[in-house]
C-alpha cells in the first residue's frame, strides 16, 4: 500500500485546516483513528502437539490435581519435591512437558532474554534526546519553539535539559527522562542507567536517538508492520522475535515469548513455534466455581481434528496450549511488589508481571509489551512527558527488581516505537508523523552510551530526520550479540551496517 | 468478521495475517448431498439449520430446529431475509437498572447485545453488526454516543430486509458519508474547501468500497484520485446542539465547488456523484461481494461463483437482499458439516451462549467478556475493524471465553435431580446449553468425566451439571460453528 506519503498528506491537510481555524483540537488523523491496535495482530500459530489423553478425571471425582502438577505448583512455591513421581506412565505426555520446564525452573536458567517494550503511536524522540550543540540547538528552537526544551533546568514554564556525558556536550535528556526533584522525580531514571556514557560498569543504557529505515513511510501500519516484521514488507506473516523462535527456540514451550496482553505482539508471530499471552495472573486457569477444569480441558484438546479445519485445528491447540501455560503460572499468584515502580501505570504492573514470569524460570526468552500513547499531533508536552517520566522510572524498577531477583545479567531491555516525528512542529503544540524514532537499550549486559548518532536537525526536503541507524543494525545486533543465532536468517535485505557508536565501538554488549 | 481491505479478486489483501488465517480451503460436499448439489429446495438436515443459524444468526434454538429440519434451505433463507426486526421480551437490565445506553459506555453495549439476545430474527442484528464491523465507528472518538445509536439504526435498515426489500449498498454508501458518526471519526466534518481533509475519502475507497489493489495486484485508485474526491465529500458538518437530535449539513459555501480529477475525468463532482462514481468502478463488485461473502463462509469463493454473484449484485443495482440470499444458500456455506470450520467470533460466541442458556442481560458480563475476548462493540480497534478468523483465538482469550461461560453458570440456579444417572445427568446438561455441536470424541470424553463424577450429595451433583455444561459450551468445540 502507498498510504504512507497519503496518510501524511491527510494529516498535513488537516492541521493546514486546525491553523486556519485557530483551533487547538487533540483530534485524529484516519491513519491515527484506526492505529491504536493494529499493534496486536494474530495471536500464537498453535501447533503444539496436544498429547492425547493427557489427563482423565473429573474435577471433584477422582483424586487431583495429578502428582506432576503437584509438584509443579509446589516446586514453584519453593519446597522441593522429588521429581520421580512425575513420570506417571499414564500422564507420560503432558508431564514430560511440565517436567521439562520443572527442570528448567531447577537449573536456573542462564539463558539470555529479551524485553521488547513498544511504545504505541510514534515517539517524538527529539524532544527526548536533544541536539543541544550551539548550531543544532538553534535550528531545533527555530523549528520547534513551541513545544522546545530550554537548555538547563526547568523553569518559566519550561522543560529543561541535561547534558548526556559522553557525547562531547551535544546531546542533552529532557528532564523528565532524568532523575530528581524537577524532573522525573524520583531517585532513578534513564541518567542513572546511563551513567557516564562509557559503556564501563554503571553505563548500562545504550541509545540510539534516530533509528528507523528509508524511505519514511509516515504510517502508522505500515511502520508498525516492518518494526515488527523486521523487514520493510507488510506482507509478512512472521514477526523478527517470531522467526528467531522457529528456529532458536522451543518447539513445545508457549512461555517461551509472552506478549503481556490479551492479543499477541505482530513482533512474535510465528510460524510454529507456540507463544503466548498473558494480561494478568489473576485468572489463569480453567476455573469453575469450585474446581480447575484443566485436566478434562486438556483432555479435549488433545482431541486430533482434520487438519485441514484451521478453526477446530486451532481452537484446540489453543486450548491445550492455554492449559499448558497455566499449569505453568498457575503458581505465580503474587506479582512483584517491588519498590519503585510508578504507581497506576500500566507500564509498571506490565513490567512486574514480566519480573514474576521471568524468575520463575519457564523457559521465557522473550516478553513483549506494547504500552502508551504517543501520537502527539497536539498538546505534546502534557501527554508526552508525564510518560516520559513514567518510563524512565520504571525501567531503572525493572533493572532494580531484576538485581533483586538474580536475573538481571540475563536481561536486555528495547524500547522502541514506529517512527519518530516531524521536526518542524505544528500549531497545535504537537508535531506530525515523522521518522528516525527513539531506540534504547537497557541492562547492565548493555554497552552503555551514545550507541548512534544523532542526524542533527537538517531535515529532508519533508522536514523528517535521516535516520542515521537501520532498525535492522539494532535488531542484528540483539541477534548476534544476545539471543544467539545467525541474523541474515532471521532477517532479509541484510546484513546490514554494524553498530557505530559515537566513541568508535562496534558492538552493543559489554 | 475480518476485513481489513478485503479485495477484488477473491483473496484478501491481508497477507499480513499468519499462515491459514481465513485461506482455508475446504471443498467438500456435505455428506447428505453426495452426488447432489444445494439449492433452494434442498430439505435441510439438522446439522444444515444449525449452521445455517449459527452463520446467520447467533446459533439455532430448539424452535428453530424443529421448524426448519426437513424443511427448505429456500424457505429458511427466505424468513431469514423477510422478517422484520423484533424483539422477545422485556429490555435488559444492568443491576436491576434500566440501561442507560447515553449515561455510560456499557449500557450503550449492553443495549446492543440485549438486542441481539432478544431479537427474533436473529439475522438482522447479526447483519447489522456486520455494517459496523465494515464501517467500524469507534465510541474512543465519537460524542455523544447518541451518533452511534443513530449509526446503528442506519446499519439496521440495511438488514432488516422485510422493512427495507430493496436496500442498496449506494444508498447505503451516500447515508454513511453524511453521518454524523462517520463525519465525527474520520473527521469528514472538518473537511472544507480550501485545506480538503483526506481521511476519509481515502478510507471510503481502501476499506469501505473498493480496496486498496484489484485481484491482478494493481492499485483501484491514486493518491490524486484520494485528494479530489476529498474536495467531492467536502463541505459537510454536524449540529450537534442537541444530543438527541445530531444531524449533518452541507453549507455550500464550504464546499469545493469546482472541477475535480478523479479516475481521470474531471467533473465538479458533489458527494453524492463521488459515491456513485466509485461505486461504478470494476473493482467495487467484487470487494463488496468478497467483504459479505467472507463473513459467512470459510473458504474463499471460486472465480465462476465470485462472477456470478458480482453479476447479480451489479444488475440488481447493488440490491443486498439479493446477494444476502445467494450467499446463504451457497454450497460452501455448508461444507465440513460434520467438523465446523469458522471460529465464532466473540460476539455471536457471547450472544449465542446466553440465547442457548435462556438468559437475559442484567450485568455487565456480556460486556467485560466482549472486552476480554477482544471485540466489544462499539470500540473497534481500528477503522478496519477487527481482524477477525482464527486470531480471535489466543491463550488469554480462551481463558476469557471460558471464565465468561464459567460466570453465567455461576449464577444460574441449577436444579439438583436425585438418582440421576450419568447418562440423564450428561442428557440434562447438553440439553440446557442449546445442544450445540460436539465431536462424538468431545462427546465421549465428557460423557466420561460425567460417570467418573461423584454423585452422592446434591452439591457433587450439581457440581457435575456445571462441570458438564462448561465442557460441553465452553471447550475447544464450542469456538467453531
Amino acid at each position: 500500500m502507498s498510504e504512507a506519503t497519503q496518510g501524511n498528506a491527510a494529516s498535513e491537510q488537516f492541521e493546514q485546516f486546525e491553523r486556519s481555524i485557530g483551533e487547538v483540537h487533540a483530534l485524529r488523523c484516519a491513519d491515527c483513528a484506526r492505529s491504536d491496535s493494529m499493534v496486536e495482530g494474530v495471536e500464537p500459530t498453535s501447533r503444539v502437539p496436544i498429547p492425547p489423553e493427557a489427563l482423565a478425571g473429573f474435577p471433584d471425582g477422582v483424586p487431583r490435581p495429578p502428582v506432576g502438577r503437584q509438584s509443579r505448583r509446589r516446586f514453584l512455591l519453593g519446597s522441593a519435591v522429588g521429581m520421580a513421581s512425575i513420570y506417571s506412565a499414564a500422564h507420560l505426555s503432558w508431564e514430560s512437558v511440565w517436567d521439562a520446564a520443572a527442570a528448567r525452573a531447577a537449573t536456573p536458567a542462564a539463558e539470555t532474554i529479551l524485553v521488547s517494550i513498544y511504545l504505541n503511536g510514534g515517539n517524538d524522540g527529539l524532544n527526548a534526546i536533544v541536539p543541544v550543540s550551539q548550531a543544532q540547538y538553534a535550528g531545533y528552537m527555530a523549528q520547534r519553539q513551541n513545544i522546545a526544551r530550554v537548555l538547563g533546568p526547568s523553569g518559566g514554564g519550561k522543560v529543561g535539559t541535561t547534558v548526556m556525558p559522553g557525547t562531547g556536550g551535544t546531546l542533552a535528556f529532557a528532564n523528565p527522562l532524568v532523575s530528581g526533584t524537577g524532573n522525573n522525580g524520583a531517585p532513578v531514571g534513564l541518567d542513572t542507567l546511563y551513567g557516564d556514557g562509557s559503556g564501563g560498569a554503571g553505563s548500562d543504557l545504550a541509545i540510539f536517538p534516530a533509528a528507523d529505515y528509508q524511505p519514511a513511510n509516515l504510517s502508522h501500519f505500515e511502520s508498525r508492520d516492518y518494526w515488527f516484521a523486521g523487514a520493510l514488507d507488510d506482507q509478512m506473516a512472521t514477526g523478527w522475535l517470531g522467526r528467531w523462535l522457529d528456529r532458536y527456540g522451543s518447539s513445545t514451550n508457549p512461555l517461551q515469548a509472552v506478549s503481556i496482553n490479551s492479543t499477541l505482539s505482530k513482533s512474535i508471530l510465528t510460524d510454529t513455534a507456540p507463544v503466548c499471552a498473558i494480561s494478568n495472573l489473576s485468572q489463569t486457569n480453567f476455573q469453575l466455581p469450585f474446581a480447575n477444569a484443566n485436566p478434562q480441558i486438556a483432555s479435549l484438546a488433545g482431541i486430533a481434528a482434520n487438519p485441514a479445519n484451521l478453526a477446530l485445528t486451532r481452537s484446540r491447540a489453543t486450548y491445550g496450549e492455554t492449559v499448558q501455560m497455566s499449569h505453568e503460572v498457575s503458581g505465580l499468584n503474587g506479582v512483584s511488589t517491588a519498590p519503585g515502580y510508578p504507581s497506576n501505570s500500566d507500564l509498571s504492573s506490565n513490567l512486574q508481571l514480566a519480573a514474576t514470569l521471568l524468575s520463575a524460570g519457564l523457559g521465557t526468552r522473550i516478553v513483549t509489551i506494547d504500552w502508551g500513547s504517543f501520537d502527539t499531533h497536539g498538546d505534546q508536552i502534557s501527554s508526552q512527558d508525564p510518560q516520559f517520566a513514567v518510563l524512565s522510572q520504571a525501567l531503572a524498577a525493572f533493572k532494580a527488581d531484576l538485581i533483586a531477583r538474580g536475573l538481571e545479567q540475563n536481561v536486555l531491555t528495547l524500547v522502541y516505537s514506529e517512527f519518530g516525528r516531524r521536526i518542524g512542529s505544528n500549531d497545535s503544540l504537537g508535531t506530525d508523523h515523522g521518522a528516525g524514532g527513539l531506540v534504547m537499550v537497557s541492562g547492565s549486559s548493555v554497552l552503555g552510551g551514545l550507541a548512534g548518532e544523532h542526524p542533527g536537525v537538517q531535515g529532508d526536503e519533508n522536514d523528517n530526520l535521516v535516520p542515521i541507524t537501520d532498525f535492522r543494525t539494532v535488531y542484528q545486533a540483539l541477534i548476534s550479540e544476545w539471543l544467539g543465532g545467525d541474523p541474515a536468517a532471521i532477517l532479509p535485505d541484510g546484513p546490514f551496517p554494524g553498530i557505530a557508536r559515537y566513541d568508535g565501538g562496534t558492538t552493543l554488549v559489554k | 468478521m475480518s476485513k481489513r481491505a478485503p479485495n477484488s479478486g477473491g483473496q484478501q489483501t491481508n497477507k499480513r495475517e499468519p499462515v491459514g488465517v481465513r485461506h482455508h480451503r475446504l471443498h467438500r460436499p456435505p455428506a447428505e448431498l453426495a452426488g447432489g448439489r444445494i439449492t433452494a429446495s434442498t430439505p435441510m438436515s439438522p446439522e444444515m439449520v444449525d449452521r445455517l443459524f449459527w452463520r446467520a444468526g447467533f446459533g439455532p434454538t430448539d424452535a428453530d430446529r424443529q421448524q426448519w429440519t426437513g424443511n427448505t434451505l429456500g424457505a429458511a433463507v427466505e424468513w431469514l431475509l423477510s422478517t422484520p426486526a423484533a424483539y422477545s421480551g422485556t429490555p435488559g437490565t444492568d443491576q436491576g437498572a434500566a440501561l442507560d445506553p447515553t449515561g455510560n459506555d456499557s449500557d450503550l453495549v449492553l443495549s446492543w447485545v440485549d438486542q441481539m439476545n432478544r431479537s427474533i430474527n436473529p439475522f438482522v442484528e447479526r447483519m447489522t453488526f456486520f455494517w459496523h464491523e465494515h464501517w467500524a465507528n469507534s465510541r474512543e472518538s465519537v460524542s455523544p454516543p447518541q451518533l452511534l445509536m443513530t449509526q446503528t439504526e442506519l446499519f439496521r435498515r440495511y438488514a432488516d430486509f422485510a422493512t427495507h426489500p430493496k436496500a442498496n449498498f449506494a444508498d447505503m454508501a451516500y447515508a454513511v458519508t453524511i453521518d454524523p458518526s462517520m463525519l465525527r471519526y474520520l473527521t469528514g466534518e472538518l473537511n472544507v474547501r480550501g485545506a480538503p481533509n483526506e481521511n476519509y475519502a481515502r478510507e471510503f475507497m481502501e476499506l469501505f468500497t473498493l480496496g486498496v489493489t484489484d485481484a491482478a495486484g494493481k492499485p483501484n485508485y491514486s493518491q490524486t484520485d484520494v485528494e479530489q474526491l476529498a474536495k467531492a465529500f467536502s463541505g459537510w458538518q454536524i449540529n450537534d446542539t442537541n444530543p438527541n437530535n445530531v444531524y449533518s449539513y452541507f453549507t455550500q459555501s464550504r464546499w469545493y465547488d469546482g472541477p475535480k480529477l478523479v479516475f481521470g475525468e474531471f467533473s465538479n463532482l458533489t458527494a453524492a456523484d463521488a459515491v456513485k462514481l466509485v461505486l461504478t468502478r470494476r473493482a467495487h463488485a467484487p470487494f463488496i461481494v468478497n467483504a459479505i461473502w467472507n463473513e459467512f463462509i470459510a473458504s474463499e469463493p471460486d472465480a465462476a461463483t465470485l462472477k456470478a454473484l458480482t453479476h447479480l449484485y451489479t444488475t440488481s443495482g447493488m440490491q443486498i437482499r439479493p446477494l444476502m440470499q445467494a450467499i446463504l444458500m451457497q454450497p460452501q456455506l455448508f461444507e465440513s458439516l460434520d467438523e465446523p470450520d469458522m471460529v465464532k467470533p466473540p460476539i455471536v460466541y457471547v450472544v449465542g451462549a446466553m440465547r442457548a442458556m435462556g438468559l437475559k442481560i442484567t450485568d455487565t458480563t456480556a460486556s467485560d467478556y466482549l472486552d476480554g475476548m477482544g471485540e466489544l462493540p462499539y470500540f473497534p480497534p481500528t477503522v478496519a475493524g477487527w481482524e477477525g478468523g482464527v486470531s480471535w483465538l489466543n491463550t488469554d482469550t480462551a481463558l476469557a471465553r471460558f471464565s465468561f461461560i464459567a460466570t453465567l453458570l455461576q449464577d444460574t440456579k441449577i436444579k439438583d435431580v436425585q438418582g440421576e444417572t450419568a447418562a440423564e445427568a450428561y442428557a440434562r446438561a447438553y440439553a440446557a446449553v442449546g445442544s450445540p455441536w460436539l465431536a462424538p470424541a468431545t462427546q465421549a470424553k465428557i460423557m466420561h468425566f460425567g460417570a467418573a463424577a461423584q454423585s452422592s450429595t446434591p452439591d457433587t451433583r450439581i457440581n457435575r451439571q456445571i462441570t458438564l455444561r462448561a465442557l460441553i459450551l465452553a471447550g475447544p468445540d464450542a469456538q467453531v460453528m
